[in-house]
Parts: structure tokens; C-alpha cells; sequence
């Protein structure tokens, strides 16, 4: 189960045409726990943005909220994560599954452009559940760089 | 606030099925061991805080803006090959 085998999987999540539009049901990604900070955030959507790898995932009910992502293997090819026995029996899968994993990107104000390798969100498209890791033992930063702007 | 004072050895039970157990206390740290369900996070505080953080900062107020949207993603086009 490497997140590079998955970014494929994306595609199975289609696109919205817009985050006003309602979502089929189908397209709507349960998050029991919602995200740390976010926590009444409980359905998402993903859907690719125009500029690629990235995509967006948006909160579809509770207050709002968007964030950029990307697969982590995307910005980083060595990356690895173990999950935790924890883990799969949250997103209720076996542990050959194939999952979609996204990293959260954190565009600053001085327009460097990161990723949070840290904490990955991972989605099972087979039960559309989703869930942030927290890891115990962290070998990622919060922010892996993609960018950095010339000085 | 609960409070217990507890020795080396002696432990809390929290609900159905949560144990915390002083292992060793030290100078100016206390050793625990936590015994919860597979199903029940347990985390360092500060690590938990640290990705709320980095979650809120990351957070796009402005992204229900379709505009707003093609303008990162115009930015990220232009920087990232």
C-alpha cells in the first residue's frame, strides 16, 4: 500500500463543478472525527483543481472550510507511512486497500508554498470514509516545502 | 478537575476500558502507561495542538470563492512546473 499507487484513484472522486452545487451522495466523503481544529467538519468533497496535482477538499456541511492537497508521494517519492492498527480500524479497511492519501498544502503570505507530510489524510474510496493521521512518532515535517520564493 | 495522587505502579481507570499507570516518576517527569482500545486515540497533547495549527493555517477562508480558487491555482501554475 504505497500512496504513489493510489493517486489514480483520485479520478474515482469526480470532480465538482462547484462547492455551492449539492453532491450526490457519492461524491461525499465522511470524516466521523471531522479534522483536529475542524472538528464539526464531518462531509467533505475532493475534487482536482485546475492546477495540477493539487486538489481541493471542502467541507460540505458544518462551518467552511477548504484546503488544498496534494499526494504526498507527489512532493516527496521516498515518503512512507505506516498505519497503525488504529488506523485501519478507523477507515474499516484490510491493509491492502487501496487508499487515497493527501497532504494538506499551506500556501504563506510570502507565497511559499508547503505541504503537512506530518499528519497525511488518508481516504477509503470503498466506504468513502476519510481520517487525518496523527502520528506518535513523527518522521515528516509540518511543512515539507515545495516552494520557495527567490529572495 | 479530578485529582489523584497515585505511586510508582498504581494506575487510573477511565471508562470501559482505559488504564493509565505511573511506570516511573522522575525529577521533573512522570513516565505513563496507557492501555485503551485500538480504537481510541491517544496522543501527546502538543503534537495534537501542533496539527490543529497547522490546519487552521492552512485552511482557505476564501476557497466557496470560484475566483478566488483560479487565482491560487493560477499562482501555483506559475511557480510549480
Amino acid at each position: 500500500m504505497t500512496p504513489g499507487s493510489l493517486a489514480s484513484s483520485t479520478s474515482d472522486l469526480q470532480p465538482a463543478p462547484g462547492i455551492e452545487t449539492p453532491h450526490t451522495e457519492r461524491e461525499v466523503v465522511m470524516f466521523p472525527q471531522g479534522l483536529p481544529g475542524f472538528e464539526a467538519c464531518k462531509s467533505f468533497v475532493v475534487f482536482a483543481a485546475d492546477a495540477a496535482p493539487f486538489q481541493w477538499l471542502t467541507s460540505v456541511e458544518g462551518p467552511p472550510a477548504s484546503f488544498l492537497t496534494v499526494d504526498p508521494r507527489i512532493v516527496l517519492p521516498t515518503f512512507r507511512y505506516a498505519l497503525s492498527a488504529a488506523d485501519l480500524s478507523r477507515l474499516k479497511v484490510a491493509d491492502d486497500a487501496p487508499l487515497l492519501w493527501l497532504a494538506i498544502v499551506l500556501v504563506d503570505a510570502d507565497g511559499t508554498v508547503s505541504a503537512n507530510l506530518r499528519a497525511p489524510i488518508i481516504i477509503n474510496p470503498a466506504t468513502m470514509t476519510g481520517h487525518q493521521l496523527m502520528p506518535q512518532d513523527c518522521l515528516y515535517p509540518l511543512q515539507h516545502l515545495i516552494y520557495t520564493p527567490a529572495a | 478537575v479530578l485529582v489523584f495522587t497515585r505511586r510508582r505502579g498504581e494506575a487510573i481507570i477511565i471508562g470501559d476500558g482505559i488504564e493509565v499507570r505511573i511506570l516511573r516518576v522522575g525529577r521533573d517527569g512522570v513516565r505513563l502507561g496507557v492501555s485503551a482500545p485500538m480504537t481510541t486515540p491517544v496522543h501527546r497533547q502538543e503534537v495534537h495542538e501542533q496539527i490543529r495549527e497547522a490546519n487552521r493555517a492552512a485552511a482557505d477562508p476564501a476557497a466557496a470563492d470560484p475566483a478566488h480558487r483560479a487565482s491560487v491555482e493560477a499562482l501555483l501554475k506559475a511557480r510549480l512546473p
